[in-house]
């Protein structure tokens, strides 16, 4: 099959899932009756009152086809399918119905993606790191103490919910021992100037540290818990033994060897890892007032935003795609015997 | 083997859920909602061992209800039953009726809340008359003589001869103005700040000439303390041992139904899959694909704020979120069984599709179910109380996850109470590990991959 191939028909499949998460949020925003109709919502809307607003909508979501004296002449509901279509793939979302700004400035200008990025950034980088060096050396020492206790350690973490370790790591070291700020990405005190870079760092990480550290624990696991299952069967082949034989350093049997040949599915597995953190993060930023990109989808279910809603749904499903795609081709890659089929 | 520790660990815990959802109601006489047990966020009544008795409370009742008359007034008085006394009552001059009962409040610290009231019905001739009923309290020295009033809890003219009641609760404005403590104190904390005998009085004007016969029943003042039963109280005054109880049963409910429709749409699928050939193989697979970009969370999320949240909705969701991992599993499974030569010969001796999938096929992919089932349970109660935790879930059941939204919102003004998020957190995280640590027992044993080289 070669690699152009499969990287070919990857591509295409990409390209029909967005098509399809499109056709998915066009279903579930738009068609669905009663208040959840995007203009029924815009009339309900408290804080939205000119009727100008209205007939913009209306317009941009292609509900109208065009205004006769001010009437609505409505499209057809295959008009306002290809329209949003459109709209979805060069990303305009509009503007949100609670500020009024648009979805893109709100989204970059007031830091939520930066802020989710740094939160989700660290916790992977950690995660990933301490699962695979855990992992190797649990499959090393299969059987022992170690063994046991880090997999019952990777198993209870990952079976504790993240938003309660959440309340328990903000009851404990922010409410009882006041060792981290309780929630929040920076001091409120920094709305009117931000100290000088150095204290910046020092404090921003303060209050990273609770969400990050949470986050951390829950993701760990399942990186331990792979990694120490492909690094035993690896430690089962013959050519482990040889090495074994010939007198190679322990170190190197395992991570030159073992845990190289392993890391295929390791790979896979963090890619699409990668591709769902961005759901699983809303919790966290809930908890902790992270003001990040999770905490907005949130908090648009509770004023009823529905444009955000829908954008940061389409980017969430987007990013799950552009991971699962990265990992497809991180496996192509890998993976020899694609190239060579 | 670690295997079999881990399962054995993993099955004792998810009996014990089971038999506390089972036996819920036996195991707590209250409801989960509904029922005030005590003050609101009481401490958990074991809570003395760690701080020392200072400054807690537990519930107590007065009792002893007792007549007197004082004035120009003869009485006659008879026990009826608990709260329960009948007078007779007659004025030469006038006078009062005292109707009281008296506790003896044992407690440094005071209550958090009292309730009570009564209830007055003529059981005689009464002579028609206008006369004044006042609810007060007495605390009085260890000799008996009184050392402080608190009037009054409560004031009416009545019409004697027509049967009245009252209840009073410490949370009533008019109590906190009478007793002139606006923004200084509770008349919970006022009035019974300190350990000593008190009287609860209801005082009944008696003028000249007046005569009749009352039943006084329903007469009682219940002080509600700050600490209660295993697990303490919400900040309504509910147990949370009762919504902890209770609340296994939803998460069982949960986890097991979602699964059990996610297992099953994945065996038909994956079945179809990989048996059926190409195109219905090709189609299918397309399909799950499709399913599995879908992100569960943000999706269920949006779908419960559509569609209205009711947990039954959100089990459904996750069933139809949960299919597509086993689907695959499945169809592997069943694309090498389909080349296997005792599958060849049953087609050799005329075997249609349908005997061969359920004679042949589903038994030997039916222990892959198993892990599966245990692996996915976990995830199905953790997605329902995450809705619920975020207050999408069903605004009606007292689920774990909503327990601890309601913590979380409480909190926020009052800070975190321990003893209200540590117990449905570590109900999720036991209930979760318990499966998971079957699955994982089972994945070892029916794993061929995972078997240690000897």
């Amino acid at each position: 099959m070669g690699l152009r191939t499969y990287l070919l028909k990857r591509t295409i499949n990409t390209f029909i899932l967005v098509c399809f998460v499109i056709t998915l949020n066009f279903f579930i925003f738009q068609l669905l009756p009663g208040t959840s109709g995007i203009i029924a919502n815009l009339i309900q809307n408290p804080k939205v009152h000119n009727p100008d607003l209205i007939q913009k909508y209306e317009v941009l979501y292609g509900i109208c086809q065009s205004f006769v004296n001010g009437n609505c002449v409505p499209a057809s509901t295959w008009d306002r399918f290809s329209k949003y279509f459109v709209n979805m793939l060069t990303f305009q979302f509009g503007n949100s119905y609670h500020t009024g700004n648009s979805i893109t400035h709100d989204m970059i200008s007031t830091g939520r993606l930066a802020n989710t990025l740094l939160l989700l950034g660290v916790s992977t980088t950690v995660a990933l790191l301490i699962g695979l060096l855990l992992g190797v050396l649990t499959a090393a020492k299969r059987g022992s103490a170690f063994d046991t206790g880090s997999v019952t350690a990777s198993l209870v973490t990952f079976s504790l919910p993240t938003f309660w370790m959440g309340l328990l790591a903000i009851f404990i070291f922010a409410q009882t021992l006041r060792w981290f700020p309780g929630g929040g990405v920076s001091p409120n005190s920094w709305i009117s100037g931000t100290p000088p870079i150095l204290e910046q760092i020092a404090v921003r990480t303060q209050y990273l540290f609770l969400p990050a550290a949470v986050l951390t624990l829950y993701f760990y696991g399942g990186n331990l818990l792979l990694t120490r299952a492909t690094v035993m069967m690896e430690l089962n082949s013959d050519y482990i033994t040889t090495a074994r034989a010939k007198g190679l350093p322990e170190r190197t049997v395992l991570f030159k060897h073992a845990l190289k040949n392993a890391s295929l599915p390791i790979v896979t597995n963090a890619a699409l890892a990668f591709g769902g953190l961005l759901g699983g993060a809303i919790i966290t930023e809930t908890i902790f007032n992270w003001d990040g990109l999770g905490f907005w989808i949130f908090a648009s279910i509770s004023s009823k935003d529905i444009p955000v809603m829908q954008a940061m749904f389409y980017l969430i499903a987007l990013c799950v795609i552009a991971a699962n795609f990265m990992s497809d081709i991180l496996y192509g890659v890998l993976d020899p015997r694609i190239r060579y089929e | 083997m670690l295997s079999n520790r881990l399962a054995a660990t993993g099955t004792f815990f998810l009996a014990l859920f089971i038999f506390a959802a089972v036996a819920a109601p036996v195991l707590t006489p209250y409801s989960p909602q509904g029922t005030v047990v005590s003050g609101p966020l009481a401490a958990p009544t074991w809570v003395k061992y760690i701080y020392g008795d200072r400054g807690l409370s537990q519930n107590v009742n007065f009792a002893d209800i007792t007549a007197a008359s004082v004035g120009g007034t003869t009485l006659t008085s008879s026990v009826k039953g608990v709260d329960s006394i009948d007078v007779q009552v007659s004025a030469t001059s006038g006078g009062n009726l005292l109707v009281q009962e008296s506790l003896n409040y044992p407690y440094t610290g005071a209550p958090n809340r009292f309730t009570g009231g009564f209830t007055v019905v003529p059981s005689g001739p009464v002579t028609n008359q206008l006369t004044n009923a006042t609810l007060l309290v007495d605390r009085l020295d260890s000799n008996g003589q009184l050392v402080k009033q608190f009037c009054c809890l409560s004031s009416q003219k009545v019409n004697a001869s027509t049967s009245f009641s009252q209840t009073i609760d410490s949370y009533d404005q008019s109590i906190i103005s009478s007793l002139g403590i606006q923004g200084v104190s509770t008349p919970a904390q006022f009035i019974f700040g300190t350990p000593a005998r008190y009287n609860y009085v209801l005082q009944i004007t008696v003028p000249a000439g007046f005569h009749g016969e009352f039943l006084v029943s329903g007469f009682k003042l219940q002080l509600l303390g700050n600490t209660w039963g295993l697990l303490g109280t919400d900040d309504s005054g509910q147990d949370i041992f009762t919504q902890f109880v209770y609340g296994s049963r939803l998460s069982l409910y949960v986890g097991l139904v979602a699964t059990f429709i996610g297992i099953g749409l994945g065996l038909v699928i994956g079945l179809m899959a990989g048996y059926l050939g190409k195109l219905v193989d090709e189609t299918l697979m397309r399909f799950t694909d499709m399913m599995l970009v879908i992100p569960a969370l943000p999706l269920l999320i949006v779908l419960s704020f559509v569609l209205g949240p009711s947990l039954n909705t959100i089990v459904l969701i996750l069933g139809f979120l949960g299919w597509m991992g086993f689907a695959r599993l499945i169809r592997s499974q069943v694309l090498t069984l389909r080349e296997r030569p005792f599958i060849e010969s049953a087609k050799a001796s005329g075997a249609g599709t349908a005997y061969i999938l359920t004679k042949h096929i589903f038994p030997n992919i039916i222990a892959l179910t198993y892990v599966n089932l245990a692996l996915s349970v976990p995830a199905a109660i953790v997605g329902e109380a995450a809705l619920s935790f975020l207050g999408l879930g069903d605004q009606n059941q007292i689920t774990w996850g909503r327990m601890l939204d309601l913590a979380h919102s409480a909190g926020s003004t009052t800070g975190l109470t321990w003893w209200w998020i540590v117990p449905p957190g570590i109900g999720i995280a036991v209930l979760s590990l318990s499966f998971i640590l079957i699955g994982y027992s089972l994945d070892e044993l029916f794993n061929p991959r995972l078997r240690r080289r000897r």
